[in-house]
């Protein structure tokens, strides 16, 4: 069924105004939320694979040049697109129904802006026209900011406001090399500008080539929160109340793979523009990890860890080859679940003691077993120990580091996920096994249900693609063999 | 010729309304500089897009400038 | 390249530069954004003037015109229809900054940026 394919977005697009504009109705809101909810990841996977041109219009095929050309906004709907928009559908969901119970009355506001982000990364993923792309990916930065500035947490605004500013220089830079290359290529299709760089069309190593280059990678850094932009994204993540934190990692994570990609299509002739990408890569693991050591705040140290564990997605794609690039799409998906499972799992702790410094807590195992187990689990499937699925896509991205002739950046690879691991495992330690302070008074609080819900499911999803890797990585391969 | 003035007019404006010590100035400034875009779009033959700049440039954005300086404060200091 | 077109690519490369000097030197929060608004309008204008054919005519076909006439004169119509978008996007963040600057005026009393976005993790120490 084809007609799905734009459902993807408008569904949650109309979710959210309809919810924003009928949000007196608390009951009604709080249905309608659940079940447009529910619907997002079955979408996807009732959907069958193909194109959706808008408006109707079909590629046509010019007579004189004899180059094929697409008119409409074009989106397109593989394996790849499926399974990130089912995950990111089911880990909405999971963060919508964390926040439908925790609260009586619901802020159709804040619901607007989750379903709104939804609804931004679906359409990056699938879209096939890059600036369809970059009105999206405003529209994302505007539904993040709204994320952070709704939280409850101290300096919120603060963080807010600065990472709009970046966004608002960020986002002209990128409209400024979108501009370059439809002054270069009059057409705004990917592929079209695709076709007419790798048919020779395009001169590519002109200035002006190279300036777009340039413009476009500095909006994916900002995008990613790769450096220099790792404070900021790091500073939002513990900025937003942990189940927002949970969607907007796999917001940036989406955006990121999917800008990604397109420059991949347009660039990929270019020499520079792999080594940028491995560059910029490396520079975010170490950053992340070493800047995750020296934190107190445990959330602004597993957004430091995120930040790190972008950069093995980025390395895997900087690579250029069909394995390496599927081993960081792999990551990508990986990622996604365990930061998600990590930033439930550690709000619920600061649920239930009011507190975010690792010195002041301590002796948590006793009262809370259930989310310590499955945080110990999650924690080391983000280190990479085997079977859990983290350990499987770092092992691809060894591997393939190892085959395309660079054993630095493999020893490179282990090495951070040794400090990952330590990083982990240190705070642990001070926040379940250490005995626990005097001056920290645990209430009995039980942690929510659906905290537990949610994050048992995003377990049985980790350890799922640890012991059957093939049922993704098959179908990424495909993907990616079509794109080289 | 009136492409130069107008280009020359944005410019001038746009670094008059970061040099003023008073923010109201500089948002009425800052419509100079919209509205002055909005003829240039006209002479690069976009009618269209040269009536929304002259509603958003020259009327929304120093409007909405008006509004956070009435609410905040007035002078730079 | 026509002269009309060098003009305005001079323009807005200046906007653009005169954004980007603001955004990251001046210290009043409404002078950034401002700043912020002229980066946008300088790519916006850049985008416009790709379409723009020198001597050519609008991109609306009259009844009374002619089709293969109009298609070689007049200008290309796709950049103005995305510039459409972008002004309007760049309006919208434009207010939610605004919106966000309103709010935090109330905590500080001041618009200087130093006091108002100075590093969070140090402002928390400080409290403490």
């Amino acid at each position: 069924m084809n007609e799905l394919i734009p459902l993807m977005v408008i569904v949650p697009l109309m979710a959210a105004l309809l919810i924003s504009a009928f949000s007196r109705f608390n009951t009604v809101t709080k249905i309608f939320a659940f079940v447009v909810a529910i619907c997002l990841p079955i979408i996807p996977i009732a959907s069958n694979y193909g194109l959706h041109y808008f408006g109707g219009y079909e590629p046509m095929l010019d007579n004189v040049t004899n180059v094929m050309f697409h008119p409409a906004i074009t989106y397109s709907f593989t394996f790849l697109q499926q399974i990130f928009i089912a995950m990111v559908g089911l880990l909405t969901f999971l963060v919508i129904f964390i926040y439908l119970t925790k609260y009586k009355e619901v802020s159709g506001p804040y619901l607007f802006l989750l379903f709104l982000g939804t609804a931004a990364v679906t359409a990056m993923l699938l879209t096939d026209d890059i600036f369809h792309m970059f009105v999206f990916f405003e529209i994302l930065a505007l539904a993040q900011v709204g994320i952070v500035a709704a939280s409850s947490i101290s300096y919120s605004n603060e963080m807010a406001l600065k990472y709009m500013i970046l966004g608002s220089i960020g986002s002209p830079m990128m409209l400024l090399g979108i501009g370059f290359l439809l002054a270069m290529t009059g057409s705004v299709n990917i592929t079209d500008i695709a076709a007419a760089v790798h048919n020779g069309l395009v001169d590519a190593t002109s200035p002006v080539f190279l300036m777009s280059l340039a413009l476009i990678f500095f909006g994916w850094l900002y995008a990613s929160g790769l450096p220099p932009f790792h404070t900021i994204k790091s500073g939002i993540y513990s900025k937003a109340e942990p189940h927002g934190a949970a969607l907007l990692q796999s917001f940036t994570v989406i955006s990121m793979i999917s800008i990604v990609l397109v420059m991949f299509r347009i660039y990929s002739t270019l020499p520079i523009f792999e080594v940028l990408i491995v560059f910029f890569s490396i520079l975010a693991m170490i950053l992340g990890v070493s800047l995750a050591l020296t934190q107190t705040d445990f959330r602004r140290m597993i957004g430091f860890l995120a930040v790190g564990e972008l950069g093995f997605i980025g390395l895997g794609i900087g690579l250029g080859t069909q394995y390496s690039i599927t081993a960081g799409l792999f990551q990508a998906l990986n990622e996604i679940t365990i930061t998600a499972l990590l930033f439930i799992g550690f709000g619920a702790i600061v649920n239930a003691t009011n507190e975010v410094d690792t010195r002041k807590l301590g002796g948590l195992l006793a009262y809370h077993p259930k989310v310590s187990i499955m945080l110990l689990i999650g924690g080391l499937a983000m280190a990479g120990v085997p079977p859990l699925s983290g350990f499987q896509s770092k092992l691809m991205l060894v591997q393939a580091s190892l085959s395309c002739g660079y054993p630095e950046i493999s020893i490179l690879a282990i090495v951070v996920s040794i400090a990952t691991f330590v990083v982990f495992v240190k705070t642990y330690y001070s926040m379940f096994l250490k005995p626990k302070p005097n001056d920290l008074d645990v209430e009995h609080k039980e942690v929510p249900r659906a905290m537990i819900f949610a994050m048992g499911i995003l377990l049985i999803i980790v350890i799922a693609f640890g012991v059957y890797p093939d049922v993704v990585t098959n179908g990424i391969s495909n993907f990616v063999g079509g794109i080289l | 010729m009136l492409e130069l003035v107008l280009g020359i007019v944005m410019i001038l404006s746009a670094i008059l309304a970061l040099i003023q010590k008073d923010l109201l100035k500089a948002a009425i400034l800052t419509g100079f500089c919209g509205g002055a875009m909005a003829v240039l779009f006209q002479i690069l033959l976009a009618p269209d897009v040269a009536l929304t700049q002259a509603i958003v440039g020259a009327a929304i954005i120093p409007v909405f400038i008006a509004l956070a300086v009435k609410k905040t404060q007035r002078e730079d200091s | 390249m026509a002269q009309v077109q060098l003009i305005i690519l001079i323009t807005s490369v200046a906007l653009v530069i005169i954004g980007l000097y603001s955004a990251i030197f001046i210290d009043n929060i409404i002078k950034k954004i401002i700043g912020i608004s002229f980066i946008e309008e300088g790519a916006n204008l850049f985008i416009v003037a790709i379409g723009y054919k020198a001597g050519g005519v609008v991109p609306i076909l009259m009844p009374e015109m002619d089709t293969s006439w109009f298609a070689s004169n007049a200008a290309y119509p796709l950049p103005f229809g995305l510039v459409l978008t972008s002004i309007v996007i760049g309006a919208s963040t434009l207010a939610v900054m605004l919106a966000l600057v309103m709010v935090l005026y109330k905590k500080y009393g001041t618009l200087s940026t130093k006091v108002m976005l100075a590093d969070t993790s140090k402002q928390e120490e400080y409290n403490e």
